[in-house]
């Protein structure tokens, strides 16, 4: 860390969390170190490009966006490339996160009725750790689906190179998986932004109140406090 | 010949609403190839080439009376050539190969570009180059292996039917050159019914699988071919036996874009209704925090 000097004013948290999480800093708990949030909106922006050149060529109801970026012609040249970077940002991101989001016998159930358990307000919170069943089965979910994205991706970049059975599984592929992290990712970002107030600020300064670490991960809130062995 | 023609548009690839319009209806015109009077002299071929002022292709002797492989995108109409031994003797079968211009073109279906692929009033279907852009999915969505992408202008190419003669009311190029009145050009109709005709003629000389080839499975082709042997259309050159729109790409644009659509409209709409419903977590103090909590 390169020396700073500390007078009024100055962000200790955004500090310390340029290389450290799971650490109370102050008032504040660390969430989410600088190489996190990194590689998170890396993995987001270079979707949202994907998203917003894919789209105008998924179907014509979302022409206009293609007007946006130079019409269906820069779509198809530029989508690709974007891909090939979110494909790049998403293995970075499973790199990065793989051994927190192993999913215990209890989690699997986030898959159905837990989280429908969990958006009733139902779920007893005592157990959960840094990171619950249904963060860990969406990063399982949108790093499946990007490998699906992926690899049907390169069939379709270079469609003259491939034989049309698997020219026809990859646009079935395409069309699966898209809808697939499309799907979670509207949960996501609604869960992680109005539904559930100062978990934004996670990513972006890395940081979050005692008390909504005590609310939302209660389990990983004591383990750093040092109330949990 | 009394062929009425128009490049008015009836269908268009990629349209939100409706898939084109006609206020007239025309006559569909169609090629009609009779495979058994063919004698591969490639008259079509280079017709073809001149007509519609594509660059040469180089090809190499290959052991065959095959122009080369397969289309390319400087070469739309290739005639394949197939030996088969049939009863101990010889049959040098010839196939024109070129775009079906298929009444339900898988090609149009698939299509993600609005415009680039059209279909005319008569009938054929066509690429519009300023719109396409060079996805290739109109040749997953060919069951014929038709449309070639042009590394050079970055778009699709195929056979136009010589819409731009059949507009002025000529017949197409390779109707023009054929030395032996094996390729017919006119109304659907009546190329169906010459077509027939040739096929009882065949029959009566021992042809008995003799055959109209106007594959039902995409509405029928405005290029219709006689078979000698019909019952074997793979012996001309894999000629398909029952050429569908494919499966996926029916599967993709008629079902999971729909589904999908809903699919994520509705995550957003049931998460606005979950916000109204159950509003924030948390966003009352939960009270005093410290160490003296017991978990």
């Amino acid at each position: 860390m390169s020396k700073v000097v500390r007078q009024i004013g100055f962000d200790e948290g955004a500090y310390v969390a340029r290389e450290k999480e799971d650490v109370l800093v102050g008032n504040e708990i660390i969430r989410h170190r600088l190489s996190s949030r990194v590689i998170h909106w890396a993995v987001a922006d270079t979707f949202f490009a994907c998203l917003f050149t894919g789209l105008p060529v998924w179907t014509p109801v979302f022409g206009w966006m293609g007007t946006l970026v130079g019409g269906l012609s820069v779509c198809r040249l530029v989508h690709p490339w974007f891909g090939f970077a979110f494909a790049l940002s998403s293995l970075a991101m499973a790199v990065h996160w793989w051994s927190e989001m192993e999913l215990t016998k209890e989690e699997r159930g986030w898959v159905g009725p837990k989280l429908l358990e969990y958006l009733r307000d139902a779920t007893n919170h005592d157990k959960i750790g840094k990171y619950n069943g249904g963060q860990k089965v969406y990063f399982h979910t949108s790093g499946l689906a990007a490998l699906g994205l992926l690899v049907s991706g390169v069939v379709m970049w270079y469609p003259t190179s491939f034989p049309a059975w698997a020219r026809e599984i990859a646009v079935l592929l395409h069309n699966i998986s898209f809808i697939l992290f499309a799907v979670s990712l509207v949960f996501h970002i609604y869960l992680a932004t109005v539904a559930e107030p100062g978990t934004f600020n996670s990513m972006m300064r890395g940081t979050v109140s005692k008390a909504w670490a005590r609310i939302h991960h209660p389990k990983w809130y004591r383990e750093i406090m040092g109330l949990e062995k | 010949m009394s062929v009425q023609n128009s490049f008015e548009v009836v269908r268009s690839s990629a349209q939100v609403w409706g898939s084109g319009s006609s206020l007239r209806s025309l006559p569909a015109v169609s090629k009609l190839v009779d495979t058994s009077t063919c004698i591969g002299c490639k008259a079509c071929e280079v017709a073809c080439q001149e007509w519609n002022d594509l660059q040469v292709v180089s090809t190499e002797q290959r052991g065959t009376y095959q122009t080369m492989p397969t289309l390319d995108p400087s070469f739309w109409n290739l005639i394949r050539f197939d030996e088969h031994e049939v009863d101990g003797g010889i049959k040098w079968l010839m196939r024109k190969d070129q775009c079906m211009h298929c009444a339900d073109p898988g090609c149009l279906e698939a299509c993600p570009a609005p415009g680039a692929l059209v279909q005319y009033a008569n009938g054929i279907v066509d690429v519009n180059p300023a719109q396409c852009i060079g996805c290739g999915y109109c040749a997953t969505g060919c069951p014929f292996d038709v449309p070639r992408f042009s590394a050079k202008t970055g778009k699709m190419s195929k056979c136009t039917l010589c819409v731009d003669r059949v507009a002025v009311g000529l017949e197409p190029a390779c109707i023009k050159s054929c030395p032996t009145g094996c390729l017919h050009f006119g109304t659907k109709e009546e190329m169906v019914a010459l077509g027939n005709q040739r096929v009882s003629q065949l029959k009566a000389q021992g042809y008995a699988q003799a055959a109209l080839y106007d594959p039902q499975g995409v509405g029928g082709t405005g290029v219709v071919t006689v078979l000698a042997f019909g019952d074997h259309p793979e012996w001309y050159g894999a000629l398909p036996r029952a050429p569908r729109v494919p499966m996926a790409v029916t599967l993709w644009k008629k079902w999971l874009r729909p589904i999908g659509f809903l699919a994520i409209f509705g995550a957003i709409v049931g998460a606005f209704g979950h916000h109204l419903y159950h509003g924030n977590k948390g966003h009352l103090d939960p009270g005093p925090v410290g160490p003296d909590e017991k978990g």
